[in-house]
């Protein structure tokens, strides 16, 4: 073994240092993220089941704004920016083109989230002016500071520099390769971020056009239906960005740990070239009980949205194939016994393959949220955050969490503090998540409404045609302790992980696809075509409800007027009394369980 | 094991091609996937939605 | 394009998987007769409600042999009327609209579900049969009180029915 170490593979950062640093400090900040908002995660959990409740309810906003953005914009976005940088660096085999842009773009990010963040917590200060309560969609006419809204512009602007990088770097490429197929992982960042370009037209417009000056009082109304429609033109899309890092890792590195090779390079690249086309045309499947909007273009958008189950569906099959290549390369036989052969005990590989298994559960779910009027049953119900905690809340998050015990020791040349620890992580969040996700979906059945700090009513009670609501209250509340438990144990982890003697050799190499890009058309590769017919898919789907919204109600609809997100001073506990109240409520529930 | 790598991770003991494998493990797999997704669709659509009160006809 | 067979044959069968879940909500879009909250309700004036035809009195009114009106206002954070009273046996086709932020409108357990958006009035059309009462809750967050907005449906025996906005 002590030979090995010396021939080992190098490592990522052994082969690029500076690139490594700069993987790493996204991955440090999404994982800053990640534990913060996990806190906030267990704080609603716990409150909105009434299992414990230490803060005044009106807060309760407050901290689920602080939990969505930081979450599914810094956790994840962070995260993205890390491992495509790693990804294109290390497909190309060449490093960035000027490192000092590559820490520009980081280092907006880094502000851009500063600003917003600052902002939302703002929110616990009664005091100040500071507010951002307005969760992370933000629908106007509720209104927040301008940091907020200013942060995210700069956020945004942060990953389309981000962007640019990485398209320089494959300029570069090419002027050496001519003749060369894109590299997978290159290929799939490429057509991630063309996506993403065009998705964040949406946002762009709304924040920057009409949220940011509104904010500042330089225009005086906006019309919410339009600010609305703009955030869901970004905000299918966002869900298919957080993805496609998870799609990257499933596609390209889960092979190589399952034992095996990836079973088809062209249909992964088929399967991005879809996404592209099909992410954004659909946003309006947000908005099907939405006013103001014809049937007819809900109807265009469940169709997009229908057929883009397609790529997700066919990437189960190649994902899970490669995983039985690799099963029954190692010896492994049967129809189901090959799943015996997989290396269960590698963390990374555990914590990818119950991220695919939640996946599924939660593809099902995502196809009942977009069967257009079937929608009626579950809009804004508790069944939508069940939803997206099994997608991007464990789908994506769990991959991730899973492929830094992968990645992490090939950027610092330090080996994982502890392996079991991390092996019990991914399976206490994949128990936590099967609570609560599932306390969720059936409380939604029953109507009980998402977003909600107290869902108890003083005129009606929900009815429960199984179990109990306080069952499954518990339920949910045993969820998301666990979850939480889960998330410390992960940071904690990677964060003893500095601790460890540095080693060399902790290259881990990647196996190439059974079938190569050469078995593909070289069209797949032409960017400049897919863009080009993503764009008009766009135009076709939002032209005429963009157009109907304005002809109905205006640019700016000035009868709506600001409702800025203020706390209450009287009636606001501040931050002191809500915790020496939440300590003393702590100690009653300790000595209450002590005899 | 303190090189990140398992010793499990490392018993290959055959190399197949992809005109060797046939993923029939994943065929049976994705079956079963398919027909759970079938059933819970007909009983969501029909059981739950349809037969749930106060359908929204205008 | 080299692509195994039992992928082609997953590719066919998940298009029409596709194809049966768009039959499935057509099918309850025609067959069924369940139209989606659209834009004929049309917009309204949110900060001169109270000068609209349609919403200066929200109400529950007759226009027709079994057929209601209900003129319904979602706001921070109420809904007026409240309760709305209904007869039973009879469709009742709900107005929403709101003179402040975003809410949301659902008949608790039920499909009736909808947004509420300032500028642009919501109709739902729902057929009520028995006696009974629903809540009504605000499903979209609309400010640091959102939790505390509940309204009800009142279903009431027809012979114990008047129309008209009594709250
Ligand atoms: C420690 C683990 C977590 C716990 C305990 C947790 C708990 C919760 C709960 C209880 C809610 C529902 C709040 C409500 O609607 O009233 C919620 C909402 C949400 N969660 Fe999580 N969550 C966790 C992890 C995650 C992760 C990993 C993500 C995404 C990467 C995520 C994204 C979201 C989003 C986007 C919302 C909706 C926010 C909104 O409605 O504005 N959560 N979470
Ligand atoms: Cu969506
Ligand atoms: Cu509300």
């Amino acid at each position: 073994m002590g030979s090995a170490l010396e021939t080992g593979t190098p490592s990522f950062v052994d082969r690029f240092p500076q690139e490594a640093s700069v993987v790493k400090a996204a991955l440090t900040s999404s994982f800053i993220a990640l534990f913060l908002g996990a806190v906030f995660g267990l704080i609603q959990g716990l409150h909105r089941t009434d299992v414990f409740r230490f803060l005044d309810s009106q807060y309760y906003y407050t901290v689920l704004t602080a939990h969505g953005v930081l979450m599914v914009v810094s956790f994840t976005i962070f995260f993205l920016v890390g491992i495509f940088t790693w990804a294109v660096v290390r497909s190309l085999d060449r490093p960035v083109e000027d490192i000092r842009y590559t820490w520009a773009w980081y280092g907006l990010m880094v502000v851009g989230t500063l600003m917003a963040v600052v902002a939302i917590l703002g929110g616990f200060v009664p005091s100040t002016e500071l507010s951002a309560d307005v969760l992370y969609t933000f629908y106007a006419p509720l209104q927040a500071h301008p940091l907020f809204y200013g942060g995210l512009a700069i956020f945004i602007i942060g990953t389309w520099l981000a962007g640019a990088d990485w398209f320089r770097s494959w300029y570069a490429w090419k002027q050496e390769h001519p003749d060369e197929r894109i590299p997978l992982q290159t290929f799939m960042v490429l057509t991630t971020m063309l996506m993403w370009y065009i998705a964040t037209i949406g946002i762009a417009i709304a924040v920057v056009g009409f949220l940011l000056p509104w904010s500042l009082g330089l225009i005086e109304s906006v019309n919410p239906l339009l600010t609305r429609t703009l955030f869901w033109f970004w905000g299918h899309p966002v869900v298919y960005f957080w993805l496609m890092p998870a799609y990257l890792l499933w596609y390209t590195v889960l092979p190589s740990i399952s034992g095996g090779r990836l079973f088809s390079d062209p249909l992964a690249r088929v399967v991005f070239v879809l996404f592209l086309l099909l992410s954004t045309p659909v946003g309006i499947h947000h908005q099907y009980v939405d006013p103001g909007i014809a049937e007819g273009f809900k109807l265009i958008a469940m169709t997009n949205t229908m057929f883009l189950l397609l790529p997700s569906l066919l990437t189960a099959f190649t994902v899970v194939a490669s995983m039985e290549h690799g099963a029954r390369q190692r010896g492994g036989s049967g129809l189901f016994g090959w799943l015996r052969a997989l290396p269960w005990r590698n963390p990374a590989f555990t914590g990818m393959a119950l991220a695919g298994l939640m996946f599924a559960a939660g593809g099902f779910s995502g196809m009942i949220n977009a069967g257009m009027n079937i929608n009626y049953l579950i809009h804004n119900t508790l069944w939508v955050p069940g939803h997206f905690h099994l997608t991007v809340g464990t789908a994506v998050a769990l991959t991730f969490m899973a492929a830094s015990y992968w990645l992490w020791p090939q950027l610092t040349n330090k080996p994982l503090f502890s392996r079991p620890i991390a092996l019990t992580q991914t399976v206490v969040w994949f128990v936590g998540m099967a609570l609560m996700s599932n306390a969720m979906h059936v409380m939604g059945l029953f109507g009980v409404p998402r977003r909600t700090a107290e869902p108890q009513y003083e005129g009606f009670e929900f009815v429960a045609s199984f179990g109990s609501i306080t069952e499954l209250r518990m339920q949910l509340a045993l969820g998301a302790t666990l979850l939480f438990i889960s998330t410390v144990l992960f940071v904690s982890n990677i964060a003893l992980s500095t601790g460890s003697p540095t080693r060399t050799g902790l290259g881990q190499p990647l196996s190439k696809p059974l079938s190569p890009a050469a078995d593909s058309p070289e069209v797949l590769d032409n960017l400049k075509l897919w863009f080009g017919i993503a764009m008009v898919l766009v135009v076709l789907a939002y032209m005429l409800p963009l157009a109907s919204i304005v002809g109905d109600s205006g640019v700016i609809d000035r009868g709506v007027s600001a409702a800025p997100v203020m706390i209450d001073l009287l009636t606001g506990l501040n931050p002191v009394t809500a915790v020496t109240e939440a300590v003393s409520r702590l100690s009653v529930a300790i000595v209450g369980v002590v005899p | 094991m303190q090189d990140g790598r398992d010793m499990e991770e490392e018993q290959t003991v055959r190399e197949l091609s992809h005109d060797e494998f046939d993923p029939n493990g994943t065929l049976a797999l994705i079956a079963v996937y398919f027909v759970i997704l079938l059933a819970m669709w007909v009983f969501m659509y029909f059981v739950e939605f349809l037969g749930n009160e106060l359908t929204v006809v205008g | 394009m080299n692509i195994h067979s039992y992928e082609k044959i997953w590719l066919v069968v998940a298009i029409l998987l596709i194809v049966g879940f768009i039959s499935t909500v057509t099918y309850g879009a025609t067959a069924v007769g369940i139209d989606m909250v659209d834009d004929e309700g049309g917009t309204v004036n949110a900060s001169a409600l109270d000068e609209d035809p349609r919403f200066s009195e929200p109400r529950v009114e007759q226009v027709g042999d079994n057929e209601y009106e209900a003129y319904v206002i979602a706001q921070q954070y109420i809904f007026n009327p409240d309760p709305i009273r209904v007869p039973a046996n009879s469709t009742v086709t709900f107005f929403i609209t709101s003179p402040d932020v975003i809410h949301g409108f659902e008949i608790v357990g039920t499909n009736a579900n909808t947004m509420v958006i300032p500028g642009q009035v919501a109709k739902i059309t729902v057929n009520f049969n028995d006696p009974g009462e629903y809540g009504i809750v605000c499903h979209e967050y609309c400010g640091s009180g959102h939790h505390t907005m509940e309204g009800s449906v009142v279903v009431q025996p027809e012979d114990e029915f008047e129309p008209g906005g009594d709250e």
